[in-house]
């Protein structure tokens, strides 16, 4: 039971997400804003999860070193290309932060960065503290002496080796994947996380660009990640007042849904309500897309209501509206009906949805709510 | 005398002053909570209670920046309430909207119309 289109991207992305602990994936222009949304969001992340204080300070301290490296080596905007996008992840497993970064690499620096990373992975923790003092002195005789200071830097502060991947893009260009588990004196690395580790990375990579996906946050969602989701988003959108708004009138009730209707199966955490939240943009329009369980006794009455507000004009839509708005009917059940024509309302675009099967009890259900660009 | 409420702003529920002896009613700020039917429902107890005995003239000031959809419904519930005191009593919405903000200005404009009580619109 499929809808007008596929979306089944959110599906598979949600789960590679799930299966890899991934939170937070963003992939665009790094701008200072965008960085310190970054920093705010994992921050927050970190006082939750309770984490020792030395191991939370050394994740931000490479969280912002890695930040910034990024943010230095990201192409040019003169000529926007999304493939060329540097790219951002963050994953917790087993007590660990997995800090993945993505950016282009000229393919004749390649060559010096592999060095100087098997260099750097290959130095103590006192070589490495030394090393880092003769590039430092370097860098201050000749601008090209310091380069690589980020990536020893990082290495420093994670404790642990840097991973890496290049891929090759074209003649001029690679794309060039860097990993940090940053780790405490008092934990013995377990090994390294191996490269061919990278595919998911990689996979997902390819369909935030085929997709053009800006930001991808896996749920689990409730009230206070909702509004901690709203706040981010404010630091990381581009684009006018207008849009910024509407967007965020489109995700409140979009994720509100989730958090009243979705679905949570057994073996997630009965607290929260899993789910993914997705933004981004196709040729002329933003899109705004969420994931989540539904249970499948809900479908026909869910498809019913969206099928319903798609074919209705303008005018239609606003009177539909206006009665629902005085229908207290039910009033104290969870649902409101008004969510979903008010997303319609905003949008001024059909709501797309496409429902997955998972077994006979649930679906996964994605749904896609498009904004036009000014 | 009926007791004031006072409820301060909180990230995702509004600022509601609710004070018959100062004359003051309003709602404010933005309103997104989880439940709004529970956060909703002492205000209008509130009202419901006031309609009994209510002042001469009431002016209900609406100073809402954001509302989601499971607000509106309270906030239809809070209208209606106060089209049934302007039966008999003299009721002034004052709908304040922030300028430019043409989503609060008709979502104003649209309880105005499916309503029997006069709007004031004021720009913020």
């Amino acid at each position: 039971m499929t809808g007008n289109l596929s979306l089944d991207f959110v599906k598979q992305l949600f789960f590679i997400m799930q299966d890899h602990h991934l939170g937070y994936i963003y992939k665009g222009i790094f701008t200072q804003e965008v960085t310190d949304t970054i920093l705010s969001l994992t921050e927050n992340k970190l006082e939750k999860q309770e984490e020792s204080s030395k191991l939370k300070k050394r994740v931000y301290n490479i969280l912002v070193e890695a930040l910034q490296n990024v943010t230095r080596h990201q192409a040019s905007n003169i000529k926007p290309n999304p493939q060329l996008d540097s790219l951002f992840l963050i994953q917790k497993m087993n007590n660990r932060y997995v800090i993945t970064t993505g950016n282009i690499a000229p393919n004749k620096n390649i060559p010096y960065l592999q060095t100087l990373i098997d260099k750097i992975n290959a130095l103590s923790k006192d070589e490495l503290k030394e090393y880092y003092k003769t590039v430092l002195e370097e860098g201050s005789i000749s601008d090209k002496g310091g380069a690589g200071l980020g990536l020893i830097d990082i290495a420093r502060k994670a404790g642990n080796k840097l991973i890496y991947k290049f891929v090759p893009l074209n003649d001029e260009l690679s794309y060039f994947y860097l990993c940090t588990v940053p780790v405490l004196e008092d934990d013995v690395p377990k090994g390294s996380v191996g490269i061919s580790e990278f595919h998911f990375v990689e996979k997902i990579h390819e369909i935030l660009n085929r997709e053009n996906l800006s930001i991808i946050n896996n749920g689990p969602f409730n009230q206070e990640s909702l509004l901690i989701l709203l706040n981010s988003l404010e630091g990381q959108m581009v684009g006018s007042i207008s849009y910024k708004k509407k967007v965020f009138y489109i995700v409140v009730e979009m994720l509100q849904n989730i958090i009243k209707h979705g679905y949570i199966p057994n073996d997630y955490d009965q607290h929260v309500v899993p789910g993914i939240f997705l933004l981004g943009f196709t040729d002329n329009f933003y899109r705004i897309l969420t994931g989540n369980f539904i249970e499948n006794e809900q479908l026909v009455s869910l498809k019913k209501k969206i099928d319903k507000v798609n074919e209705l004009t303008k005018e239609e839509i606003d009177e539909y509206y206006n009665e629902s708005l005085f229908n207290f009917e039910g009033s104290n059940s969870k649902k409101t009906g008004l969510g979903m024509i008010d997303i319609r309302l905003k949008s001024g675009f059909p709501v797309q949805y496409d429902i997955l099967p998972i077994n006979n009890h649930y679906s996964f259900l994605s749904l896609q709510s498009l904004i036009t660009v000014e | 005398m009926l007791e004031p409420i006072k409820i301060p702003a909180q990230e995702d529920t509004p600022s509601v002053v609710l004070d018959k002896e100062n004359q003051l009613f309003e709602i404010g700020h933005r309103s997104l909570p989880e439940n709004a039917i529970a956060f909703y429902e002492p205000i209008i107890n509130w009202l419901t209670e006031y309609s009994k005995n209510p002042l001469p003239k009431t002016v209900f000031n609406f100073k809402l920046e954001y509302f989601n959809t499971a607000s509106a419904k309270q906030l239809a519930k809070v209208l209606l309430l106060l089209q049934e005191l302007a039966k008999n009593n003299d009721v002034l919405i004052r709908w304040h909207y922030l300028k430019d903000d043409t989503d609060m200005y008709a979502s104003g404009v649209r309880f105005s119309k499916l309503l029997k009580i006069p709007f004031e619109f004021i720009e913020m």
